[in-house]
């Protein structure tokens, strides 16, 4: 009825405007960039009369003759009020709103959005917070800057996968977020080689996640979704939060823009193990070199519990001179051509920085060219970057190159056709290998790297006359030379990679448009894996290629409907999705080589042994979304979505495929409603309740027989261990979100907080079965996980002159996981692992129970008291103890992102802090180098032994009387059992750390200063000096507290398994705008 | 205009949404069958069974069994068998080879063309099931191997059930025995790497495995006439062409899997000082085919006691016997043995002594002791039956020690046989270890894997409480000395 008044008063306005009305026409911009500004709000004051603008920013509107007052708003911006008095051309440039009230930022499905108007949290970070100090890893430039998201570096040095968490890990299974680029998500996944847990074949290698390959030089914004209330329009996938990218476009640039940044970094290792160098190689204080196999005198093994150090004795070593009869000097390792010439006896000394010496100077520079430009019919920008990191670890290194491209293209005046492309390519020509074994250097170097040993002779990595078949090593029964590791015996990758997407949007009328958009991430990988004769795995040598294949194809189309009903306003989208993923993994393989030297499958002097995998999935979804807002300061969101997942289908079944699932959320904005006390600049309250479902991999809903190893070339097939789930649901979370957002002072400060509580259900379990039902596991739906935080934000601007700024950022995250219920009977599970090769004593379980949280790990120790003392048998030794034990969790009681940025005039210095507390990592350098005696904790060795601080149990294991203990055992046995691999208790430390992330100096030179120099017509040059990861305070004295491990084909946290350094990076900055 | 427009637009979300009966074939597992063919799974279970056994025999049933001492990660040299380094975790592939079994049998059972598989799953079944038996004591059993039915906390069955009742081992290889003489189908016995496919050859399989498994239990039940019985039908295992082995290779894939360590896991294995004095007592030329000379002295071999505690003593490789090439260089020539011409001589040759059979038992134990000089490739010193500490009741020994520790030389990496016949007759005498981690005595039994108390735990409480606390040091029903 009101509708209809409206309506009929309209038009009898329009009649009589016919008669007797003004026209104004014109465009409405953006005063920062000129930019137009679609969908502006043009309102005749007073009247139900208004228009909106189009999508070029232009309007036409009749309005009162004489002296109507036109009222020009926009979201986002403030609101411009005209008096009008005649016919005319009136183009309206609206400013930015100051109070950053109005924020707008890009929510799922690519919305533009008020962030007033949401009622959930999300937080942006811009270009420059991006690009400023760049890391290698896309995601590591996140650290620190959003509340609530946890990146931890991988155990590899450049190159190696990050592994991202938002609001923590709240399901057993799958805890990655969605990353999204310009709408359409691409792939974070890393794929391992096939590879063996025991202590032969091939070691896993890292060789970096999906989302490592965004170009932070082509990223105008990252947008983070925190939970399901921001995700829920994303689906299944976006459980876990969603990372929203935006890549730059042209629309700004006026004319011909070209820029130039360039990068370039020194790396260092951020800290090495602090190693004892008082005792070199040896057992019971005796060492002799003969041929480093057992033919010396503990020659084959590699503690350093031999000889002292320094003391001026002489004693055959590897490095030894030899004397051929020929006169020929050779070294005493040169086992292979020496015969029975002796080794010349030499110093016995310590090298302190043979570690430290064994690394070099990495050095990554990057470089990006763009070049930007907009018109009439729209606009575009290309951009390409070079990306060369030469990694401090020997022989490994990283190129990449990206070629991006973004276009928007408005044909005619309803149709707008966006286009944006990332193609990159990425080699390396070496990927260390993950874990403890003889793959990894760190496992020669550091837990079996004896104090007396000078690497730098390995270099020349053969013995005389056998190169590519006989390498020259200190110890030859389970040491390789690290240099044939790194810089020979190489894990090679080339992989060429495309993610982009293609949309058209169709206004029909300013009111309603359709969106149609097809994206796709498609990348093809090979890997090369190169092993040499005499190599401790593979005697004969080896040979592997692994090609990989991955194409994830999403389309969707948008319907959408907005409009406004006085105070109201309404906006109604439906929209559907297809996603379809292929991958792809084949490797083959030649264990024994005929020929040395050559690497080919042709080469091959056994049968080829083949491994494939084929993955395909399909979801399709429904949604709807509908928003309502009134009066500017009251919003509420509705969603649904039903997914279709393939993953849950049977092999003849699709009954349990569909799953539905709403969100709601609502914000107030109080500052808008009443007139509150004259500090407050802005105030909201958000409240949201969501649900999102969480399917799985592919094929757990049928159980299959699997190839093993066949005999004299015919086929076996065993069953697979895992029993199947043919009704499988999918994991339910349903979360419920407060928060708020309150500035004050004209928002020099700002707070935003939020509480989040999800719960979820059903989680897909792998349940641990006994292995005497004939199966292993089973996979199951069960158990109740509470996820409970709280996020903070805080943005103070100290100080503001008109020279001077102090920026401060505080990000504040608390997280937990609690287990609510276990499948009945199950009084532990376990979630994941990791282990010294496949030997179960020699693991740290990741493992829940009900109340305790996620992240809690497991292993054993020795006996202890109830108060926590060792209990020590008569001898005075530890007494095993195989139960397992809580160690830990390896999640941060809360961590704190700390940001201060100053600016003075044309200088700006940044340094972010980041704050760990709390948690947990189990150390397997502690525990090999412990036991092995390299670490410093092992240097007192005192000749009487050493007394285990501990009691002796006289009485009975039921009455137990506890008297101290006063039995000494020998120092080296002491040590060997302390740390001992099988004790991982022992082996502990707290992660916590204070970490200074990254710092920029930088100077900004403007367009009016160049034209004085001889860089005329150079419109910005910025020149900074650039360091990341610099120092932390930690407990940990031998390695960076963020640490992972690698197990399977996944990562484990909170273990640290023979990791390399991560690094600390030095550098400086060019960016130049032409 | 408008309604043009939506009619792409709906067909589109038709399309979408109309399509969910595609998505049965997207979740079909492209890489592997649900179903399996029984000759693919047969040599399965005979390959992956003997390929572990063997491994498992050389790092961790040599080392209870006294061939082996390890120097360095050597916790369960000491006699803490709960934390191997390499191996001594059995349980988990007798079960999971069990159950691939036990998938061929019912295939057998249920589908006519599969018929001719049901004899000798039968056999492998007791096969298996007598070495998990043996091992650790009561074990499920009759309602193992039903995961997929629902039961996956079965319950521990007594071993004398186990070997005894019916559907246990003895009945099951009598019915693999009924099964092959009653087939007359014309499918054969494929993916066979044991035999060929010769079902008269696993019919002496069957009948050289009731002799081992009724001596095994001879000192609970009487079973003379069971073992006259089949002595005097006399279809055993005879000759070594009707050995069930298979052969390693020297290369991947096929080869032995101490071939595929690093050398320093291979040297870790010395000659233990209790093999290297029954062998210089024999003066037995076998030891230089299962061990290679001192690196110090090439004339010399030397043995170590085992159990020493590495953070006490130096001990210097070189000055011991490591394991020979037939383990690493040469596996070509090793194989893989589930049960020889050589066993049953040597049971038989037990039986008479004992006098279980009526026979002639110099006659059986020299058979046996050729036929293993013949298995390991190594020629008999011509005195070496007749003069010397092998020849059959001389003077100053125990026929039974003799007939025992001979087959016990010959059980090089079978298994755990070496020191499960020690558990059953005493010989050969075994060392106590140097430096012990169970209080001096030796092993009895392997203690059930700690998973079974979290993962079936009503179950293992009563396993548990009866041995004593999963003790290491309580006999099975078997054993009575």
């Amino acid at each position: 009825m009101i509708k209809f008044y409206t309506t009929a008063l309209l038009l009898m306005l329009c009649i009589y405007a016919s008669a007797q009305s003004t026209i104004i026409s014109g465009t409405i911009s953006d005063k920062a960039d000129g930019k137009p500004i679609a969908g502006a709000t043009i309102v005749e004051k007073g009247t139900g009369n208004g228009t909106s603008s189009d999508l070029n920013g232009k309007y036409t509107i009749r309005v009162t003759n004489g002296h109507a007052m036109v009222v020009f708003s926009s979201i986002g911006y403030e609101t411009v009020t005209k008096e009008v008095t005649e016919n005319a051309a009136l183009d309206i440039a609206l400013y930015a709103s100051a109070t950053g009230l109005s924020e707008t930022v890009i929510t799922a499905l690519g919305i533009q959005r008020d962030k007033k108007a949401l009622g959930y949290a999300i937080q942006k970070l811009d270009s420059k917070a991006i690009n400023e100090v760049k890391s290698v890893n896309f995601l590591d430039n996140l650290s620190g800057k959003i509340a609530g998201v946890t990146i931890t570096p991988g155990p590899t040095g450049v190159g190696s996968t990050s592994k991202i968490t938002i609001r923590g890990e709240a399901s057993f299974t799958n805890n990655n977020p969605l990353i999204v680029v310009d709408g359409i998500p691409i792939n974070n996944n890393t794929p391992f080689n096939v590879h063996s847990e025991a202590a032969s074949g091939f070691q896993g290698v890292d060789f970096g996640n999906g989302a490592a390959e965004v170009n932070p030089d082509d990223v105008q914004s990252v947008t983070v979704l925190k939970g399901p209330g921001a995700a829920a329009l994303y689906g299944t996938r976006a459980s876990n939060g969603v990372i929203l990218i935006t890549t730059k476009d042209g629309s700004n640039t006026k004319g011909l823009g070209v820029s130039f940044n360039s990068t370039t970094t020194i790396d260092k290792p951020f800290k090495l193990p602090q190693f004892q160098n008082k005792y070199g190689q040896g057992n019971s204080g005796m060492f002799e070199y003969n041929d480093g196999l057992g033919g010396g005198i503990n020659d084959n093994i590699s503690y350093s519990y031999g000889p002292e150090l320094d003391q001026g004795i002489l004693i055959k070593q590897y490095n030894s001179p030899v004397t051929l009869p020929d006169g020929t000097v050779i070294r005493g390792g040169d086992v292979a051509v020496r015969g029975n010439a002796s080794i010349t006896p030499t110093p016995f000394i310590s090298h302190p920085d043979n570690l430290k010496d064994f690394y070099r100077t990495g050095v990554t520079s990057i470089n990006n060219l763009a070049i930007a430009s907009s018109g009439d019919l729209g606009s575009f920008r290309l951009s390409y970057t070079d990306l060369r990191s030469q990694s401090y670890i020997p022989g490994s290194n990283l190129d990449r190159k990206t070629a991006g491209a973004h276009f928007i293209f408005k044909p005619i005046e309803k149709l707008v056709v966006t286009a944006s492309a990332s193609y990159v390519n990425t080699t390396s020509d070496n990927r260390p290998a993950n874990g403890y074994g003889s793959e990894n250097v760190n496992y020669a170097l550091v837990a079996w790297g004896p104090r007396s040993l000078d690497i730098s002779p390995m270099k020349n990595i053969w013995q005389p006359g056998l190169v590519g078949i006989q390498q020259y090593s200190f110890n030859s029964t389970y040491f390789d030379n690290p240099y044939l590791t790194l810089e020979e015996n190489t894990n090679s990758l080339n992989r060429n990679r495309l993610f982009g997407n293609v949309k058209a949007q169709y206004f029909f009328t300013p009111k309603l448009s359709l969106a149609i958009r097809s994206g796709i991430d498609y990348s093809q990988e090979l890997r090369v894996f190169i092993r040499n004769f005499s190599t401790n795995r593979f005697v004969n040598g080896a040979y592997a290629e692994q090609s990989l294949y991955y194409k994830e194809i999403n389309s969707d189309a948008l319907l959408n409907y907005s409009d406004k009903f006085g105070a109201f306003t309404v906006d109604l989208s439906a929209g559907a999705n297809r996603m379809d993923q292929h991958a792809m993994s084949q490797q083959v393989q030649a264990l024994n080589l005929a020929q040395p030297g050559v690497f080919s499958l042709n080469n091959a002097a056994s049968p080829l042994e083949q491994y494939e995998y084929l993955s395909n999935k399909r979801i399709n979804s429904v949604y709807g979304l509908a928003k309502f807002g009134y009066h500017d300061f009251i919003f509420l969101d509705i969603t649904g979505r039903n997914d279709w997942s393939s993953a849950l289908a049977t092999p003849v079944s699709a009954e349990h495929t569909s799953f539905f699932y709403p969100s709601f959320s609502s914000s107030f904005v109080l500052s808008n409603a009443f007139r509150l006390p004259r500090i407050v600049s802005y105030a909201q309250l958000r409240a949201s309740f969501a649900q999102v479902g969480n399917d799985t991999d592919p094929y757990q809903t049928a159980g299959v027989y699997n190839g093993q190893t066949p005999y004299a070339s015919q086929p076996t097939l065993s069953e697979q261990s895992t029993i199947a789930n043919t009704a499988l649901l999918p994991e339910k979370i349903s979360s419920l979100e407060f928060g708020t957002d309150i500035r004050f002072f004209k928002d020099r400060l700002g707070i935003d907080a939020t509480w989040y509580n999800a719960k979820t259900v059903n989680q897909i379990i792998q349940l641990p079965i006994s292995a005497t039902s004939g199966y292993s596991q089973q996979v199951v739906n069960g158990s109740t996980v509470h996820n409970k935080g709280l996020e903070m934000v805080l943005n103070i601007i100290p100080v503001r002159t008109r020279d001077f700024k102090w920026d401060a950022n505080f990000n504040f995250n608390r997280n937990r996981a609690i287990v609510g219920d276990l499948p009945a009977g199950t009084q532990r599970l376990t979630l994941g692992y990791n282990r010294i090769y496949d030997n179960i004593d020699q693991t740290v379980y990741v493992q829940v129970e009900e109340g305790g949280r996620i992240g809690d790990l497991y292993g054993t120790g020795y006996k202890k008291t109830a108060d926590g003392q060792f209990i020590v048998d008569a001898n005075g030794n530890f007494i095993v103890d195989n139960t397992l034990k809580k160690l830990g969790n390896y999640n941060a009681d809360f961590t704190l992102g700390f940001n201060n940025s100053f600016s003075y005039k044309s200088w700006r210095m940044d340094f972010l802090f980041d704050w760990h507390q709390g948690g947990i990592v189990v150390s397997r350098t502690l525990a090999l180098a412990g036991v092995a005696g390299q670490l410093k904790e092992t240097e007192y060795r005192p000749t009487d032994g050493i007394v285990i601080q501990g009691v002796v149990n006289t009485g009975t294991d039921a009455n137990p009387v506890y008297v101290p203990n006063t039995k000494a055992i020998s120092a080296e046995s002491y040590y060997r059992s302390y740390y001992d691999r099988n004790n991982e208790e022992n082996s502990v430390y707290d992660a916590s750390f204070l970490k200074l992330r990254q710092v920029s100096l930088s100077y900004s030179f403007n367009a009016e200063r160049l034209s004085h120099t001889f860089l005329k017509g150079v419109k910005g040059l910025e020149l900074s000096l650039i360091g990341r990861n610099l120092f932390a305070l930690s407990h940990i004295p031998h390695f960076d507290p963020e640490q992972m491990a690698s197990q399977g084909n996944g990562f484990v946290s909170g273990v640290e398994d023979m990791s390399y350094p991560t690094t600390k990076s030095v550098g400086f900055r060019l960016g130049l705008n032409l | 205009m408008l309604q043009n427009k939506f009619i792409p637009l709906i067909t589109a979300l038709l399309l979408f949404t109309a399509c969910t009966k595609k998505l049965e074939s997207i979740n079909t597992n492209p890489n592997a069958p649900i179903t399996a063919s029984p000759d693919l799974l047969l040599r399965q279970v005979e390959y992956n069974f003997g390929e572990n056994n063997s491994y498992e025999g050389f790092v961790a049933g040599n080392v209870l069994g006294q061939y082996f001492t390890m120097v360095d990660f050597n916790l369960f040299d000491r006699h803490n068998l709960n934390s191997p380094q390499y191996g001594g975790k059995p349980w988990t592939y007798l079960y999971s080879n069990l159950r691939d079994n036990e998938n061929l049998l019912i295939q057998s059972q249920t589908s006519a063309v599969s018929k001719v598989y049901e004899g000798p799953a039968l056999i492998l079944k007791a096969y298996m099931t007598a070495m998990l038996t043996d091992l650790y004591g009561d074990v499920p059993y009759f309602n193992a191997l039903k995961g997929k039915s629902g039961i996956t906390t079965p319950g521990y069955d007594k071993q004398e059930l186990i070997y005894t009742a019916p559907d246990g081992i003895l009945d099951n290889l009598e019915k693999g025995v009924t099964a092959i003489k009653a087939y007359n189908g014309i499918q054969t016995l494929n993916g066979d790497i044991l035999y060929g496919g010769d079902l008269s050859k696993w019919q002496m399989f069957a009948n050289s495995l009731r002799i081992k498994c009724l001596l095994r239990i001879a000192d609970r039940m009487p079973v003379a006439d069971k073992l006259q019985a089949i002595f005097a039908e006399g279809n055993y295992i005879k000759n070594s062409s009707a050995d069930a082995v298979f052969s390693f290779t020297d290369g991947p894939p096929n080869n032995f899997r101490m071939a595929t360590l690093r050398i320093g896991d291979f040297d870790l294995f010395i000659l233990s000082q209790t093999m290297e004095e029954i062998m210089n007592k024999y003066t037995d030329p076998r030891l230089a085919t299962f061990y290679r000379p001192t690196a110090a002295n090439p004339t010399m071999y030397k043995g170590l006691l085992n159990g020493q505690d590495a953070s006490q003593t130096s001990i210097t490789v070189a000055n011991y016997s490591l394991s020979g090439k037939i383990f690493r260089e040469t596996t070509g020539k090793l194989k893989a043995n589930f049960i020889t011409s050589w066993e049953t001589s040597l049971l038989l040759a037990e039986a008479a002594q004992r006098g279980l059979i009526t026979a002639n038992d110099k006659q059986l134990y020299e058979r046996g002791v050729q036929g293993s000089f013949d298995y390991w490739q190594t020629i008999m010193p011509a005195t070496y039956l007749t003069t010397g500490a092998a020849a059959y009741g001389s003077t100053g020994t125990d026929k039974l020690d003799q007939i025992i520790t001979q087959k016990w030389i010959s059980n090089m990496i079978n298994g755990y046989e070496g020191w499960i016949e020690w558990r059953r007759t005493g010989f050969p005498v075994l060392k106590h270890v140097a430096a012990s981690l169970n209080q001096g005595i030796i092993p009895v039994r392997m203690p059930y894997p700690a998973e079974e108390a979290a993962l079936n735990a009503d179950s293992y409480a009563a396993a548990s409480t009866a041995t004593n606390g999963n003790s290491v040091n309580a006999k099975v029903w078997w054993q009575v000395k």
